[in-house]
């Protein structure tokens, strides 16, 4: 179910968890990919590859939650699985707040960490069809006059007033005026009705 | 023994006064009755000699005579065979000297002739004994003074013969003139001697033997007449022991049994005081004196004094032996020695007397000066008064003691002052019974008894029973100052025990005999007590710190631990997916690598169990799941109970979770399993587990550890026991586990209703 075209990355500074990881993983059909610190990392990260981070917490220069800051601050959508070997009741409850998929103690079971890199795919897919929509509403709604765009904000902004005598009384034009709008409208935007335009703004607007 | 000074200058002088006026008196009189005694002697040595001389004087004659009618015969001077003549010449000779009692020759033809003096009828008789072959004629003839014959006769009768008589035969031996000894002539029954002289012919062959008699009671005579002292006596004894002159003759005589006499021998004379001073002389049965000696000797009460003198020639072997009574000599003197004594004593006790008015003048000033010495002392006198007029010496030692006396009372009164009002106990106590000598109010405070009361009760007395002992030991440091400390238990009034700390010191005289002990007391209840709580405490501290450092290095442990761990459990799953590619799913190599996977996550699971314990962030109250936290405990006490053979077995219900300090929990927990192990590996039983249960009581959750050891016994109180009986592990006190449970909110007891081992049980506040 995993696409090939993914890779699993292994962060961290114990050479024989690096070696044994990927090796189990490897033999479970994941491309693995190892790194020794953060920074070997960072300097061959490819953002828009899909792939799977198994962060080690716990490591010399950059700690895992540092790493794992760098990529939100960056815009980084990587999913992060973290393996610790002293798991921390604070440390845990700030990477799961940054968006961590799960904090797992040393020795885990492989299942486990399968499974969490299965449901780490998952999401990462969902996001990046998610995103896709969202640029396509974008691109539609940037060739709209600004006239037309202030018109469909309002419509937005308030759906229970969205006939043309409302919005030919708010913006103080006259209804004809805003039918021809509208009927542009719903021309550039590839859409049928209103419905289908507050849930496109709503896309589009989502991040 | 110590006198006063007075009493030793009185008996000084008294007693000098009367040794001196004694030794005069005595020395004199020593001496002059030594003077006396000297005279004495010497005066019975002049007798001696005197009595010596007169002898030789009376004797002497009748050697002349006898030697003198032996040389006529001799020289046919006078025809030896002419009787007629020969008794003229002899009665000559008999008539030139008075004490000759007779004069006669005997010849060896036996012919005799014989001239003596008599009794009467006439003052001279003669007989003559003619021999002629074997015929012999005597004729008796009496004569007067001119040679006229009276009357004669024959005698028929007569046997005499002088070639048998003793005289005859010695001279003839001795081929000389020979004395014999003194005998009783049998005529005249007179003491008396005769010499011999013998007649020798041209050849030298003995012709006859010349003979003259003496009466030798004259010379006993002489010696009644010798003056000696008042009642001195000299007499002369024989060689063989005879006493042959005595001042009273008839002594001398003693009958034999024949009717005839002989001498009496000095060890029988009837002069008692002789035999007594020279009886011994006769001992060995000849007397031989051979030289003067001098003896004093007493003899019935009285002293006297003797003198005995060698004999006076080898023909003559007299002894000259003289006595006197020493009292004829010394008589007046002893009359007034007695005067001369009172004399003496009578000086003695006056010179005493004034002896003694002397020392009594002298000691006054040393008196005064005593007696106000002892009223300072006793504080009735002023030092500052002026002092008695006394002697230099004493003005100055007056000034010193003055000075020692001040500063004794300061330092008294100081001293008193500090016992008095010291913040400790002070008590000054006989060392050797213990009895009390003087307390201070502090000390009655402490034991709670009056100074009255402790003065009637010894150290014993006060001392716990179970603390005796206060008394130091006096004789392991005899010699040299010694103190002595102690922390005892004692005894108040009101019976409640207190613990006290005492600090002391013997006090000895000069003689290093303890006079007493003095001590100070505390009462250090209130420190032992604290003492106690802090040790307590200090202990409880220490457990603590053990297992909040064993914490950390199982954290840090952790840590290193999970680094391989993960790797091996990740190189198995690996090797497991490898494995399964190539075997059957029952073949044995993926067996054995799912048994090194489960193990593997075994050793993770315990880790983490640990870890559990030293989670940081934990001190505070949080809800966790109590089987967890019990699954945890019993995996981190696993190698242990292993170990030692021991089983577990844990049920419960479904629980909430409880409210609690999840690491504290988890250390009484932890802290009952391992109690409980160690009971029953020491059991011995063959039935070894432990049982845990944890239920839901109300509002609580019981958990309850149960094992199958001896049990614990019920004399002890486990609980308030300062500390747990094993020094290792992490474990914590009994106590400190309840403290824990009970800060928690929750119970932990012993359940006695147990049979057989120990069940312990604890609950903790549901969340």
């Amino acid at each position: 179910m995993v696409p090939t075209e993914t890779t699993v990355y292994i962060i961290d500074d114990d050479d024989d968890i690096r070696s044994s990881l990927s090796r189990a993983l490897g033999k479970r059909g994941f491309q693995v990919a190892t790194f020794d610190s953060a920074a070997a990392f960072l300097n061959v990260c490819d953002p828009e590859k899909p792939g799977c981070i198994i962060l080690d917490q716990g490591m010399p220069g950059m700690t895992g939650l540092e790493l794992q800051q760098e990529l939100v601050t960056k815009r980084v959508d990587l999913p992060v699985i973290f393996i610790t070997g002293h798991g921390g009741v604070p440390e845990s409850v700030q990477a799961m707040k940054a968006g961590a998929i799960d904090f797992l103690e040393k020795p885990f079971r492989t299942d486990i960490l399968v499974e969490r890199i299965d449901a780490a795919f998952e999401g990462l897919f969902e996001n990046r069809k998610a995103s896709e929509k969202t640029r396509g509403a974008r691109r539609k709604l940037a060739s709209l006059t600004p006239r037309e765009k202030e018109i469909v904000d309002m419509m937005v902004a308030d759906p229970s007033k969205t006939s043309s005598k409302d919005l030919a009384r708010s913006l103080d034009i006259s209804p004809r005026t805003v039918e021809h709008h509208r009927a542009r409208i719903l021309e550039k935007l590839q859409i049928k009705s209103v419905v289908e335009l507050i849930d496109l703004a709503i896309v589009a607007n989502s991040s | 023994m110590k006198f006063s000074l007075g009493l030793w200058l009185a008996m000084c002088l008294a007693g000098l006064q009367f040794v001196t006026v004694t030794i005069i008196v005595s020395s004199s009189y020593v001496s002059s009755e030594r003077v006396l005694l000297d005279h004495a002697r010497s005066l019975l040595s002049d007798v001696a000699a005197n009595t010596i001389a007169h002898s030789k004087g009376f004797l002497d004659p009748a050697r002349g005579a006898a030697e003198l009618a032996a040389r006529l015969a001799q020289h046919k001077i006078v025809a030896s065979d002419n009787s007629q003549l020969l008794e003229r010449l002899l009665f000559q000779q008999l008539q030139s000297a008075p004490q000759f009692a007779g004069v006669f020759y005997g010849d060896q033809g036996g012919n005799f002739v014989y001239v003596r003096r008599s009794e009467g009828p006439t003052p001279f008789a003669s007989k003559i004994i003619a021999r002629d072959q074997d015929e012999r004629q005597t004729n008796l003839i009496w004569r007067a003074n001119d040679y006229e014959i009276v009357t004669q006769q024959p005698d028929p009768n007569d046997t005499y013969d002088p070639r048998t008589r003793p005289w005859y035969q010695s001279a003839e031996r001795q081929e000389g003139s020979i004395w014999t000894n003194p005998y009783i002539f049998f005529t005249s029954q007179s003491p008396g001697i005769t010499i011999a002289a013998p007649v020798f012919q041209d050849n030298e062959a003995l012709q006859g033997v010349v003979g003259v008699d003496i009466e030798i009671s004259a010379i006993s005579d002489f010696l009644a007449d010798l003056k000696i002292g008042e009642s001195g006596v000299a007499l002369i004894i024989n060689r063989n022991g005879d006493v042959i002159a005595h001042p009273q003759q008839d002594l001398l005589k003693a009958a034999n049994d024949d009717g005839t006499f002989r001498f009496v021998g000095i060890d029988e004379i009837g002069d008692l005081v002789a035999r007594e001073a020279f009886g011994h002389l006769a001992d060995r049965g000849e007397v031989n004196v051979t030289q003067q000696l001098s003896t004093e000797f007493t003899y019935d009460g009285a002293d006297y004094v003797s003198t005995v003198v060698p004999v006076i020639s080898e023909e003559l072997p007299w002894t000259i032996a003289v006595y006197a009574p020493k009292e004829d000599f010394v008589g007046a003197l002893t009359a007034s020695r007695t005067q001369e004594i009172w004399i003496a004593a009578l000086i003695a006790v006056l010179t005493g007397l004034v002896g003694l008015m002397i020392a009594n003048q002298i000691h006054k000033p040393v008196r005064a000066f005593a007696v106000r010495a002892a009223l300072i002392s006793q504080g009735e006198l002023d030092p500052s008064e002026p002092t008695p007029k006394t002697y230099r010496e004493l003005d100055r030692a007056n000034d010193a003691l003055t000075n020692e006396i001040l500063q004794r009372k300061n330092s008294e009164r100081e001293y008193g002052l500090t016992f008095d009002l010291a913040s400790r106990g002070m008590v000054q106590f006989d060392p050797e019974t213990g009895r009390f000598l003087r307390t201070n109010p502090k000390f009655s405070e402490i034991l709670g008894y009056s100074e009255n009361e402790l003065l009637t009760k010894t150290t014993t007395d006060l001392t716990h029973p179970d603390d005796p002992g206060l008394l130091p030991d006096l004789h392991k440091h005899a010699g040299e100052e010694q103190t002595f400390s102690a922390e005892k238990r004692c005894i108040r009034k009101d019976g409640e025990p207190i613990w006290v700390s005492i600090n002391g010191i013997v006090v000895r005289d000069d003689q290093d005999k303890p006079l007493h002990a003095v001590a100070t007391v505390d009462d250090i209840t209130q420190n032992m007590h604290a003492e106690a709580q802090i040790r307590k405490l200090s202990r409880d501290l220490s457990h603590l710190a053990r297992g909040e450092m064993l914490g950390q290095m199982a954290a840090g442990l952790a840590h290193e631990l999970n680094q391989p761990l993960t790797a091996i459990t990740q190189n198995v799953d690996a090797a497991l997916i490898t494995a399964e590619d190539e075997f059957d799913e029952n073949h044995e190599i993926i067996q054995i690598l799912k048994d090194l996977d489960m193990q593997s996550h075994r050793a993770g699971d315990i880790i983490k169990a640990l870890r559990g314990f030293a989670r940081k962030g934990e001190e505070w109250k949080s809800p966790f799941d109590i089987k967890e936290l019990i699954s945890q405990s019993l995996r981190l006490v696993q190698a242990e109970a292993s170990e030692h053979g021991v089983k577990f077995s844990f049920t419960s219900d479904d629980l909430p979770d409880v409210l609690g300090i999840r690491v504290q929990i988890a250390q009484v927990i932890v802290n009952l399993l391992r109690n409980a192990i160690d009971a029953i590996s020491e059991s011995g039983d063959n039935q070894k587990k432990v049982t845990l249960n944890a239920v839901r009581i109300d509002n609580c959750i019981q958990v309850s550890v149960e094992d199958t050891g001896p049990g614990i016994d019920p004399n002890i109180d486990l609980f308030t026991q300062f500390e747990t009986s094993k020094s290792d592990g992490m474990g914590l006190g009994l106590s400190i586990c309840r403290s824990i449970v009970e800060a928690g909110g929750g119970s932990m007891w012993l359940d006695e209703s147990t049979e057989k081992g120990a069940r312990f049980c604890f609950t903790v506040p549901v969340a």
